[in-house]
């Protein structure tokens, strides 16, 4: 079980790195000048959030092999799960970047820093501390979300528990054991975000 | 040291600068003054390109700042080299709330400039020390007083050395006896030659401090004289009128 639960954290932790790069990435697209940059970061944050998660994974491991890119099951799902947070994660870093006074950029530029060095010392940091909280909500819901890559054949934490269940027969047990897992799991994520919180919250009463 | 030649703004269908030209000598202290919605403070953030002027040209030693023959990057960069020489102060003073005091005043020559840490550290303590702020070096905005943190919004813009300053409104924000304090740090800044374009509301530094008070009216500088002639004996209805409303 503990070995599921190894693969859970693995899938989880790669997601949300890929997660923040596609998340931040599509939300400076969306609020750059490039027209086309734009119109594809919009795109690809509908098409994610107006369809399920399930029928995404099952697009990427059982459609894609059929154009001949066969990604596997791990990388599928890291892929699957990473797009997925992503495109929620670039609204709320958007809207984060957007919130900060655009009094902020302006002293920046007065200080002849240049638009890219003005976004990654005054814009992001104080962003961050806005962002962080509901970003943190994505982040719990792709830990919890990740047993969906069981129908993808990975033997993650939910698969290990059927599996287990098929030689046991054990169901009740097998689950609550599961889910005692998954609450692990969370509610560690939960206490490190809140660290997290506190660090970028310098400066502020 | 600077040129406004014949410059524009229109904000939409709004003009808000009509025909401007102004020289700044070196070392001179030029007040703008005039009522709200005269154009004085997209005048000031014209000069240093944070709006873009419609028509006209600003020259800042004699280098073309709007020079639209350049593109993107390259304009990108001839803008911040001609910013490094201009220095503005805001009303709102927009403090980097996540540094300390002392962080905020050494970001740009540290980042821009590329000087050593421990170079622009002390430079910062000196500039902080000029501004009576010595003791706040680790403090963040947020425990600042609104003269406390204007003080240090001047002391960060000149860590970059500039050749001119601008002020804009920068003590409308402030509760009546903060006031003295900024302005007393300005004056300084004034005796010690530096080139400064001022925006206010205060006409007892105009007065006192300036070289040369211009007076603004509907997108135009409707008079430009020394203050003594301005406050004493002003040419233009226009300008008695506004100077009769403010000092009432």
């Amino acid at each position: 079980m503990l070995k599921g639960a190894l693969l859970t954290l693995q899938i989880s932790v790669l997601s949300l790195l890929l997660g923040i790069f596609f998340g931040l990435a599509a939300a400076l697209c969306k609020l750059g000048r490039n027209p086309l940059l734009r119109g594809i970061a919009s795109f690809y944050i509908w098409l994610i959030r107006s369809t399920p998660l399930l029928v995404q994974l099952f697009i990427i491991y059982f459609g894609l092999p059929q154009l001949g890119i066969d990604l596997g099951p791990f990388l599928s799902g890291v892929l699957g799960l990473g797009l997925n947070v992503g495109a929620y994660n670039a609204e709320t870093i958007r809207g984060g970047i957007v919130s900060i006074p655009v009094g902020q950029t302006e002293a920046a530029r007065s200080l002849a820093m240049s638009n890219a060095l003005a976004m990654r010392r005054i814009i992001l940091p104080q962003a961050l501390r806005i962002i962080i909280p509901p970003m943190g909500n994505n982040f719990i819901i792709l830990i919890k979300d990740t047993s969906l890559v069981s129908t993808i054949t990975l033997v993650e934490l939910t698969l290990t528990a059927q599996r287990f269940i098929g030689s046991t027969y054990k169901p009740f047990e097998m689950y609550i054991m599961a889910a005692a897992l998954y609450a692990v799991m969370t509610t560690t994520a939960s206490l490190l975000l809140g660290k997290l919180e506190k660090r970028t919250n310098r400066g502020h009463r | 040291m600077v040129r406004i030649s014949h410059l524009r703004k229109n904000f939409g269908d709004l003009e808000v600068l009509k025909d401007v030209s102004l020289d700044v000598a070196p070392r001179q202290v030029m007040v703008i003054i005039g009522p709200s919605g005269s154009g004085k403070s997209t005048l000031l953030r014209c000069v240093n390109h944070l709006e873009v002027p419609t028509g006209g040209e600003i020259y800042i030693e004699g280098e073309l700042l709007n020079d639209s023959s350049l593109k993107f990057k390259a304009f990108e960069a001839h803008l911040n080299r001609i910013r490094c020489k201009v220095g503005m102060v805001f009303q709102q003073f927009n403090l980097f709330p996540h540094m300390t005091v002392l962080e905020n005043v050494i970001e740009a020559p540290v980042h821009v400039l590329k000087q050593s840490s421990d170079q622009a550290r002390s430079k910062a303590r000196e500039l902080l020390k000029k501004v009576g702020l010595a003791e706040k070096i680790d403090t963040y905005p947020a425990m600042l007083s609104g003269g406390q943190q204007q003080r240090v919004a001047i002391a960060r813009s000149l860590a970059m050395e500039p050749a001119v300053m601008l002020f804009d409104e920068v003590t409308s924000a402030l509760d009546p006896e903060l006031v003295g304090d900024v302005l007393r740090v300005m004056e300084d800044l004034a005796h010690e030659g530096m080139t400064m374009m001022v925006v206010t509301h205060e006409m007892g530094f105009a007065e006192k401090v300036g070289d040369r008070v211009v007076f603004m009216a509907d997108g135009y500088v409707v008079e430009d004289s020394k203050p003594e002639e301005m406050f004493g004996n002003p040419k233009h209805d226009r300008t008695r009128q506004f100077l009769s409303e403010i000092l009432k």
